[in-house]
């Protein structure tokens, strides 16, 4: 919980989430509840998830048919929308994975106004929740 | 100038490309083949779609949500991110580009690009 309390102090920082790779929303923190509610997070985090897995899909074949590197493990998905952007991210169970444990945590999201959004200072505190563990 | 021809121009931008929502066309430039090309562009597009779709949901019951009409989204690996506004897509590299720099140029570029073809 202080991970996505600490997420909410990003400029602009509407809510932050945590939600299981079938997209089920697990912990959240909502910062603008006029903005954002809880229905709207439950189902941002199972669209979250569906893009996650897409994605890593598209990586995978990608780097398997270009031989291009680089994009796979898929660190983080974003979808901007018209009033805010919703980042998500996957280090966390990459670190896992690299240490070769068998309990993946959750992703992490955090929802920000697009007219304070600093994405690459996102993508840095959502990468950072990985390395605190 | 094109915005692709703008983009490509970008520090860290290795391609860029443009897709019709319909599907039936495509044009890039960059370190990509034409197949490749061609490849990303329907990745591309298929994620716009789907991803106007899913946010199309979530403003029927919620309307004045925020969500729509979507800008565009991201997807960031260690070393590239590809940035998609609009039909508009390019292939960013992680340490040599910016992705607020880029994105935000997309956005200003396309700011007036109708959604309605989607």
């Amino acid at each position: 919980m202080a991970m996505l309390e600490q997420l909410v102090t990003l400029p602009g920082a509407l809510a932050s989430f945590e939600f299981r790779g079938s997209g089920e929303l697990l912990a959240y923190t909502i910062k603008e509840p006029t903005i954002l509610d809880l229905d709207t997070l439950d189902l941002l985090a199972h669209m979250c998830a569906a893009n996650m897995s897409i994605a890593t899909m598209q990586a995978r074949g990608w780097e398997k048919m270009t031989a291009m590197k680089g994009f796979y493990p898929v660190g983080q998905f974003t979808l901007v929308g018209f009033d805010w952007s919703v980042v998500v991210s996957g280090v966390r169970r990459e670190i896992k994975k690299k240490a070769g444990e068998d309990y993946l945590p959750p992703f992490v999201g955090v929802v920000i106004a697009n007219q304070k959004a600093d994405y690459e200072a996102a993508f840095k505190a959502l990468e950072a929740t990985g390395e605190a563990e | 100038m094109s915005i692709v021809a703008d983009l490509i121009e970008k520090p860290g931008v290795v391609a860029a490309g443009e897709y019709a929502y319909r599907g039936d066309r495509f044009s890039y430039r960059g370190a990509l083949t034409e197949k490749y090309a061609r490849m990303a562009s329907i990745m591309c597009r298929a994620t716009t779609m789907s991803a106007n779709m899913e946010s199309g949901m979530i403003a029927s019951f919620r309307p004045n949500s925020g969500v729509q009409p979507v800008y565009g989204w991201m997807v960031r690996g260690p070393d590239y991110t590809v940035c998609v506004v609009a039909n508009v897509f390019c292939l960013l590299d992680n340490e040599k580009g910016s992705v607020n720099h880029v994105f935000g140029f997309m956005r200003q570029a396309l700011a007036h690009e109708t959604m309605e073809l989607i």
